[in-house]
C-alpha cells in the first residue's frame, strides 16, 4: 500500500491523508496514550480530532489551516485547559522540545481537578504555564502575561460564552491576532429555535464587535457534536 | 493633598499633572512604572530580590487584584496617578523577562498552580460535595443488596414472613452458622433443600455487607448532619440537615444556592420533569429534596405546588441567611414557617374544579 506523503501545515504539524500529526516535544512520552511514530531522528504524536476540537477545525476549515494555528515563538492564551490534551499538541509546535522556541501557552483552568493533570504535564514541557481560575476574569490572567497575546482559544462550558470570548480577547488579543471560540451549544441559556438559533445569536455578537473580522464558522459535529469553531482576527488599528 | 508629602515633589507633580492629567501607574510582578499620556517615564520600581516562592505568593495576590508592593509605593508617591492594572500589556517600552526572571517565573506558576489544587481541599462545598454523594451511592447500594439477602433467605425459608421480619432478615442471616439456626432464630421450618456449605457462605457474607453498609450510611449521615448544621444552620433548621446538604450539592455550591432565583430552587432536583416543560409539559411542582419534606409530600396533590414555593422561598432566604452571615432563623421563626406551610393546605380542603 502506498502511503501517502504527508504535508506540512505548519513547523510542527503535519497532515497525513486525514490524520494530523505533531512534532513531540518530549520524545518517547504520549499524553493520552495516542499513537507514535518516527519519523529518521523525529518523533510524531497523533492529533486526534474526536479528542480535540483544534485538531477538528484544522480537518474541517476551508481557509489555510496554518493560518489557525500560532506560529512557533509567540504568546497564546488557552482557556479552558482541562487537563491538557489540545494544549500538549499546541505547545509541540509553538514551544517545541525544551522550549527552544521560546513560546508561551498560557492555560487557564478553573476546576483543581483538571489543573492536578495540567500542572503535571507543565513540568515535563517548560514554556507550558498553567493558571488555576476563572477563564472570564482578566485579573485571573494578566498577571501571567507580559504582552498581549497572538493567539486565544476559548474553551469553556458556561453560558455568555460568546461574550466573554468578545471581552477576554478585546483585552488580551493583539492586532492581526488569530482568536478561536469554540462554542458548545448545550451550555448557552435555552433560546426558541435549538442548537442553530444559539449559533447564530453568537455569530451576530460577533459581527457587532468592531474590533474582529469573522473569518470562518467551522461545524465540528462530524467530531464533536452540537459544538461549532468560531475563527476571528482582530483588526489592525485597534 | 496629603499633608505628608515632601513639597518639591508635589511642585513638579502639580506641574505633570496639570500639564497631562493621564499619569498611570502600571505594573507586572517585577516592575512597577508611573507613565504619563506621552508614555514617558516619570519614575520606576524594579523588585530587585526575586525568590520563587515570594513570586508565588505575589502572583497570587495580584490575581486577587491587590497591588506589588512597587506599585503601591510609586502609588503613594504620585497619589494623583490612576493605576491601570492592565496598561503593561499594551505598553511597547515594557521590558522582556530576563532568563533568569522567565525561569522563576515558570517555576513559580506550576507551584501556585499546585497550591490551588492542595488548598482546593479547605472548600467546604467539595467536602459536603463528596460525602453526600458517597452518602447516595451508599444508600442505593443498600437497596440493591438489601432486596437480594431478603429473595435469597425467602428462598429457602419458605414459610418465613418477609414483610414482617424484613427488618431482622439481614442480621440474623449475617450472625448464623447455618441457613438452619436461622430457621431456628425465626421459628419456622427448614428448608426442604439445603444450600450447599458454599452457598451458605454467599448468602452470609452478602447479609455482612447490608449491615456493613447500614452501619457506614448511620455513619456518614451523623457525620452529614455535623457539618450542615455548622455550615448551613438556617437552612438545617428549616429542612433538616441532610435535606438541606443535598439541596446545596445540587445547587452545585452554597454560594450559587444562595444567588439562585426561588423559583429554580422549587424545582432543584427535577431535571427530567424540567426539560419535559420546555418541550410543553405542565411545570414541576417540586424537586425532590423539597418532596421529602412532609409539609409537601403529605399535602393533597392540589396543594403541594402552593406550600412548595412558599417553602422554596423561606428555603431561599435561609441559605441567604447562612451564605451572607445573617442572623440564624429562630425556633420561633421556623415553628411560625411550618404553620403558615400547614394554613395553606387547610385553605384548600379540597380539588378545584376541571374546567
Amino acid at each position: 500500500m502506498s502511503r501517502r506523503k504527508p504535508i506540512q501545515l505548519a513547523w510542527g504539524v503535519h497532515k497525513e491523508g486525514r490524520t494530523l500529526w505533531t512534532r513531540n516535544a518530549v520524545k518517547g512520552v504520549s499524553v493520552r496514550g495516542e499513537r507514535r511514530k518516527k519519523d529518521s531522528r523525529i518523533e510524531w504524536r497523533q492529533w486526534e480530532p474526536q479528542k480535540s476540537k483544534v485538531a477538528a477545525c484544522l480537518l474541517k476549515t476551508k481557509l489555510d489551516p496554518s493560518e489557525l494555528i500560532p506560529q512557533p515563538g509567540s504568546t497564546c492564551l488557552y482557556l479552558g485547559a482541562s487537563s491538557g490534551t489540545t494544549v500538549s499538541h499546541i505547545h509541540d509546535h509553538v514551544c517545541g522540545s525544551g522550549n527552544h522556541h521560546n513560546g508561551q501557552i498560557v492555560s487557564v483552568e478553573i476546576s483543581p481537578r483538571m489543573m492536578r493533570d495540567l500542572s503535571k504535564l507543565s513540568e515535563l514541557r517548560p514554556g507550558l504555564i498553567p493558571v488555576l481560575g476563572d477563564a472570564r476574569n482578566p485579573m485571573v490572567i494578566s498577571p501571567y502575561l507580559r504582552d498581549k497575546v497572538d493567539w486565544i482559544h476559548q474553551d469553556i462550558s458556561v453560558a455568555d460564552q460568546t461574550q466573554s470570548f468578545l471581552k477576554i480577547s478585546g483585552i488580551f488579543l493583539k492586532p492581526e491576532g488569530i482568536g478561536l471560540l469554540s462554542l458548545k451549544a448545550a451550555s448557552e441559556r435555552w433560546i426558541e429555535g435549538g442548537d442553530d438559533s444559539r449559533f447564530k445569536e453568537a455569530e451576530k455578537l460577533i459581527n457587532l464587535n468592531k474590533n474582529l473580522t469573522l473569518l470562518e464558522n467551522i461545524d465540528i459535529s462530524h467530531f464533536e457534536s452540537q459544538h461549532r469553531i468560531f475563527v476571528v482576527k482582530k483588526l489592525d488599528m485597534v | 493633598m496629603p499633608v505628608l508629602m515632601p513639597s518639591l515633589l508635589i511642585v513638579r507633580l502639580k506641574h505633570e499633572v496639570d500639564a497631562e492629567r493621564f499619569v498611570r501607574v502600571i505594573y507586572d510582578w517585577r516592575l512597577a512604572r508611573v507613565i504619563d499620556a506621552d508614555d514617558q517615564i516619570i519614575d520606576e520600581l524594579y523588585w530587585n530580590r526575586i525568590s520563587t516562592k515570594n513570586l508565588v505568593d505575589r502572583l497570587s495576590d495580584l490575581q486577587s487584584g491587590r497591588l506589588t508592593t512597587e506599585a503601591r509605593s510609586l502609588k503613594e508617591r504620585f497619589p494623583e496617578a490612576t493605576i491601570d492594572s492592565l496598561g503593561a500589556l499594551s505598553d511597547s517600552e515594557w521590558p522582556e523577562l530576563s532568563d533568569e526572571e522567565m525561569q522563576k517565573f515558570i517555576e513559580a506558576s506550576t507551584r501556585l498552580a499546585k497550591r490551588g489544587v492542595a488548598e482546593s481541599s479547605g472548600d467546604i462545598d467539595r467536602r459536603m460535595d463528596m460525602l453526600v454523594s458517597a452518602n447516595n451511592e451508599l444508600r442505593s447500594s443498600w437497596t440493591t443488596l438489601e432486596a437480594r439477602c431478603i429473595e435469597w433467605t425467602g428462598l429457602f425459608l419458605f414459610d418465613l414472613d418477609l414483610d414482617e421480619q424484613r427488618k431482622k432478615i439481614p442480621e440474623i442471616v449475617s450472625k448464623s452458622k447455618s441457613i438452619n439456626e436461622v430457621a431456628k432464630e425465626f421459628n419456622v421450618s427448614e428448608p426442604t433443600y439445603q444450600p450447599s456449605k458454599d452457598e451458605w457462605n454467599s448468602i452470609n457474607s452478602q447479609a455482612q455487607s447490608v449491615v456493613n453498609l447500614a452501619n457506614q450510611i448511620t455513619t456518614s449521615e451523623e457525620t452529614i448532619r455535623v457539618l450542615a448544621n455548622d455550615y448551613l444552620p438556617s437552612l438545617s433548621a428549616l429542612m433538616g440537615p441532610i435535606s438541606a446538604a443535598k439541596l446545596v450539592v445540587l445547587a452545585g455550591g452554597r454560594e450559587r444556592l444562595a444567588r439562585m432565583p426561588s423559583g429554580s430552587l422549587q424545582v432543584l432536583g427535577a431535571n427530567a420533569a424540567m426539560s419535559a416543560h420546555r418541550k410543553g409539559a405542565p411545570p414541576p411542582k417540586h424537586g425532590a429534596i423539597l418532596f421529602s419534606m412532609p409539609a409537601v409530600s403529605r399535602s393533597p396533590r392540589w396543594v403541594r405546588g402552593k406550600v412548595a414555593r412558599y417553602l422554596a422561598g423561606k428555603a431561599s432566604i435561609a441559605v441567604r441567611i447562612d451564605h451572607f452571615n445573617g442572623q440564624k432563623l429562630t425556633k420561633e421563626q421556623i415553628s411560625e414557617i411550618h404553620k403558615e406551610a400547614e394554613s395553606i393546605k387547610n385553605k384548600f380542603p379540597k380539588p378545584p374544579k376541571r374546567k
